[in-house]
């Protein structure tokens, strides 16, 4: 691979001295005169059907500027839900922590005392937490026609994908292996509070969003509030995170424009933690079983899977699962079931579809390699991808390398023990691998591209940086391209009002589909200085570009990943630590190998902490949630953190920004499963649900 | 402890309604009934301003509580306080409910340090009092009366920055960037402590500091670096 100048080198991000002083002004910080804060009431019961609100305390609470109830609001979110439906506040309630009412106050305190002077009389209605008893006669019904949860085409099927004919490809196997597993709905928990801060002048609105997507947050503001897209400005600048759960307009968004209108005064909304764990979205659960067929020779002949997925009380995204596409297998079925329950949302977190649908495939594809005295490793080199679909060439490939590199820089054949259980002592080492792909498909996005008669050169593209260090992704793609050092770039980012169309910080498309747009606005910057010269005086050459590339023809363009991970699992106690990690990652070229880095660490260790110890648990009898906040959670801390090891397969790749494939996702996409295994070959014994926690480790030892 | 008091004290803040989760807010902070977010709160303020100045209104009956809470405004006890915030002696009067994180915040701009979840679960709000990490959401306002604080804006010395903060930005301490004013605090009382601490005393120094975008690794290298004690590979 030809060296770049900017591309390919360890770059601090550009805003890293703002981050580390305290002056990068996140949502929360923004203060402006006259502001009002809001809180927000929500339900104590699983399901339950206002019969009526008194507001009439609240309202005459000192300070109480504005209230909005269902009474006097009826706003639908459309990114609420996948059909477009979902009110603010809805009736009946779904799950608790569903919205009751909004209260804007004078200050934060005020409007807690008012939350408590709004009275509420509730029919408490029968509810639901499990997806199997939603499914059975008698249960109660969340949405009218069941809770079978309709399909954006308002289909009440699977999702589901064919090739081949599974009961075929079982009839030629030799032998044939059933398994099921679950996963558990668990929280994105990203640091930064939810917060919006929405004012209007006349007609016009500006939001103090924070959110992953300022172009598709604008959009779903105006659509929801019946204005003009031009009339809604959205402000991102720092935002502290969202693995999925801070894209499109949220609810708070919407609240505080309502709350703004009606109280004439700016208005920012806070949720609290608890709020952010059981009131907006996490990843969904889900119960997969696996029918794999198999030759002797460890030929892959079928693989069937069916499940059914959590989608909490409103259909908010797809509720698929992945992980079936990384084996080569002539027939290949799945089906996937979104079921309503009372409980919070699922939705968007890293890699939506993925860690829970590849933990379910590499750990039943682990057991038939064992059952088949076959290295795990060697089963997946024989019967990875090798065409998407085993049809479609990838426009690039790296997958074997990141298996065969990975397992040499891990020490897959000194750490990876033969006999799964075989160690001795309470405490047993063992060492796991899985693998996984994500899509890196080409995108519409825009940029500017800007040069003075000083020769300084400014970038306007619409990311915000959830974290990802995409405004320094988008200088040295910039820098590289006009042949200037990073600091003759200024990148001018995270406001509607002043930068083009971004995809948002989604589907790990920044990279791709933003630094796409922005060589094409280089392009043509370089073309019109060569044509007219350096602007002169206070003139600017301005070039801006929309790129909207078709579909590459004939091929597929795709990221790969292997992990390996050692762990050491104390029989007696149940207690596991992940000892040792490799990350091997094909994202084609590394356009910054420092922070690029950080996001394979960070995806890897968030992966480590969904494997062992993440789940919003329930109270079956109440239906309320137990562990909403970070102690319940058990995310991942510095002590369990172990140092993660990362290797770059850089393959090749003629598309995309010098070659650059997607790398946020898929850094979490394997590490569930690859710890899981590791865990078998530690103990001899298959980890089925998760969260593979002490308790489990020790029941399926007893 | 005096259940009966705190639970008065509450209805002082908020109505009847909320007694129930409240007490069992107060007993276990795991278990709420119902939508208990605001009860966990209630039960902070209640239990500092059960230390505080809040115990005057604790024998106001309850008849009479609830009338004065819907009809005039809160007479909410107030207090003022001295204390220097990075090198600068600051004079305030503050609410009895208020919490040093909200003071700081709130009314004197300092918005660097972060709330991340309000009830001491995270770390994001970690300053140094009297030069010791502490959680700023989880200590009152009041109680600062007297005391020395040190925020992430007062860490460079003018524009020269802290060795850690050279470090954070040489090592890509941060992504999204939000814990990382904590962090830095916590990495300066532990260095206070510690000037060569070891990979694991790092680990363990700064545990009570959570990052989800799970960037430890990062972390530990760059106050080693800061510490001087990394070595090649990030090893101790």
């Amino acid at each position: 691979m030809t060296p770049l100048n900017s591309v390919g080198h360890r770059e601090p991000r550009i805003d890293a001295l703002l981050r580390v002083t305290g002056k990068a002004e996140y949502t929360g910080d923004v203060k402006l005169p006259g502001m009002l804060y809001a809180r927000l009431l929500r339900s104590p019961h699983p399901h339950a059907r206002i019969r009526s609100i008194d507001t009439s305390k609240a309202a005459a609470l000192p300070g109480v500027r504005a209230i909005l109830t269902k009474d006097n609001c009826d706003t639908v979110w459309s990114s609420g839900d996948t059909l477009g439906q979902r009110k603010l506040f809805n009736n009946p309630l779904r799950f608790t922590g569903e919205a009751v009412a909004a209260i804007a106050a004078v200050n934060r305190h005020v409007a807690e005392e008012a939350m408590a002077l709004i009275q509420v009389d509730y029919e408490v209605l029968p509810f639901v937490l499990d997806v199997d008893k939603a499914m059975e006669d008698g249960a109660p019904e969340i949405h009218p026609g069941g809770n079978l949860s309709p399909n954006n085409q308002r289909r009440r099927e699977p999702q589901t994908y064919k090739r081949g004919d599974a009961a075929k490809g079982v009839a030629e196997a030799d032998r044939v292996f059933e398994s099921s597993f679950t996963s558990s709905h668990h929280n994105n928990a990203q640091m930064e509070l939810r917060t919006s801060l929405a004012y209007w002048e006349g007609s016009k609105l500006t939001v103090y969003a924070s959110t992953q997507g300022i172009a598709n947050c604008q959009r779903d503001i105006a659509k929801d509030l019946n204005i003009a897209e031009p009339n809604v400005r959205v402000i991102c600048h720092y935002m502290g995170g969202g693995f999925g759960n801070k894209n499109q307009s949220h609810d708070f968004d919407l609240f505080a424009a309502l709350l703004a209108k009606e109280a004439k005064a700016p208005v920012k909304v806070e949720f609290t933690r608890k709020e952010d764990f059981v009131a907006v979205h996490g990843r969904w659960s889900s119960k997969q079983s696996y029918k794999i067929g198999v030759k002797n020779d460890g030929t892959l002949t079928s693989i069937q899977m069916t499940a059914r997925t959590g989608a909490g009380a409103y259909r908010k995204s797809s509720c698929d699962l992945s992980g079936t596409e990384i084996y080569q297998v002539p027939n290949l079925e799945t089906a996937t079931t979104p079921i309503y329950t009372n409980t919070a949302v699922a939705a968007n977190y890293r890699a939506p579809a993925y860690p829970q649908g590849v933990f379910g495939i590499e750990s039943a594809i682990d057991d038939v390699a064992y059952a088949l005295k076959m290295d795990p490793l060697e089963f997946r080199l024989k019967n990875m991808t090798r065409k998407f679909r085993d049809q479609t060439p990838y426009t690039s490939f790296g997958l074997e390398d990141c298996l065969r590199k990975g397992a040499e820089a891990f020490g897959w054949k000194q750490r990876w023990k033969p006999v799964a259980g075989s160690g001795t002592g309470p405490v047993k080492r063992g060492a796991g691998m899985a693998m996984g792909m994500f899509g890196s498909a080409l995108g519409r996005s825009s940029a500017v591209a800007k040069v003075d008669a000083k020769g300084n050169y400014s970038i306007h593209v619409g990311v915000t940086d959830c974290g990802t260090a995409a405004k320094t992704t988008m200088g040295l793609i910039a820098a590289e391209e006009l042949g200037v050092p990073l600091n003759k770039v200024t990148v001018v980012w995270g406001d509607t009002d002043t930068c083009p169309y971004s995809v948002g910080e989604s589907g790990s498309r920044t990279t791709v589909q933003t630094g796409e747009a922005v060589i094409a606005a280089v392009k043509d910057l370089k073309k019109m200085i060569a044509e007219k010269g350096m602007p002169t005086g206070t003139n600017d050459l301005v070039a801006m570009v929309t790129t909207n590339p078709a579909a590459i023809a004939g091929a597929s363009r795709q990221s790969f990943v292997a992990h390996f991970a050692e762990v050491e699992v104390n029989v007696e106690t149940g207690h596991i630590a992940v000892v040792k990690f490799t990350a091997a990652h094909d994202s084609g070229r590394i356009i910054n190998p420092l922070t690029a880095e950080s996001q394979v660490q960070g995806g890897a260790i968030q992966g480590i902490g969904m494997a062992l110890h993440e789940e919003l648990r329930y109270d079956p009898r109440s239906g309320q949630p137990l562990n909403a906040g970070y102690y319940g959670a058990r995310i991942m801390t510095h002590m369990d953190a172990p140092k993660v090891d990362v290797l770059w397969i850089e393959t090749e790749d003629a598309y995309g920004p010098f070659g650059a494939k997607t790398l946020g996702e898929p850094t979490i996409i394997p590490t569930v499963a690859a710890v899981g295994n590791a865990i078998y070959n530690a103990i001899g014994k298959r980890m089925r649900n998760l969260p593979m926690t002490r308790e489990r480790v020790l029941e399926v030892l007893a | 402890m005096d259940w009966q008091r705190l639970y008065t004290g509450a209805i002082r803040l908020k109505n009847k309604a909320m007694a129930p989760p409240l007490l069992r807010a107060l007993t276990d902070n795991n278990i709420d009934n119902g939508w208990g977010e605001s009860s966990m709160k209630i039960s902070r303020r209640v239990i500092l301003e059960g230390t505080g100045a809040g115990l005057v209104a604790a024998t106001v009956p309850l008849s009479a509580q609830q009338v004065s809470v819907a009809a005039v405004p809160v007479a909410v006890p107030k207090t003022s306080i001295r204390l220097t915030v990075n090198g600068q002696a600051q004079s305030i009067e503050v609410e009895d409910r208020w919490t040093l994180v909200e003071v700081l915040r709130d009314h004197l701009q300092l918005t660097g340090t972060k709330i991340g979840c309000d009830r001491g679960e995270c770390g994001a709000c970690t300053v140094l009092v009297n030069g010791k990490a502490v959680y700023a959401c989880s200590q009152l306002a009041v109680w600062m009366d007297g005391r020395t604080v040190q925020t992430i804006e007062g860490l460079a010395q003018g524009t020269k920055l802290d060795p850690l903060q050279e470090a954070f930005i040489a090592h890509d301490a941060p992504q999204c960037g939000y814990c990382t004013s904590g962090q830095l605090m916590a990495a300066k009382a532990l260095l206070n402590e510690n000037p060569k601490p070891t990979r694991d005393q790092v680990r363990a120094g700064m545990t009570g500091n959570l990052c989800r975008c799970s960037n430890y690794n990062h972390y530990v290298e760059a106050v080693m670096a800061a510490a001087g004690t990394l070595t090649n590979g990030g090893v101790a």
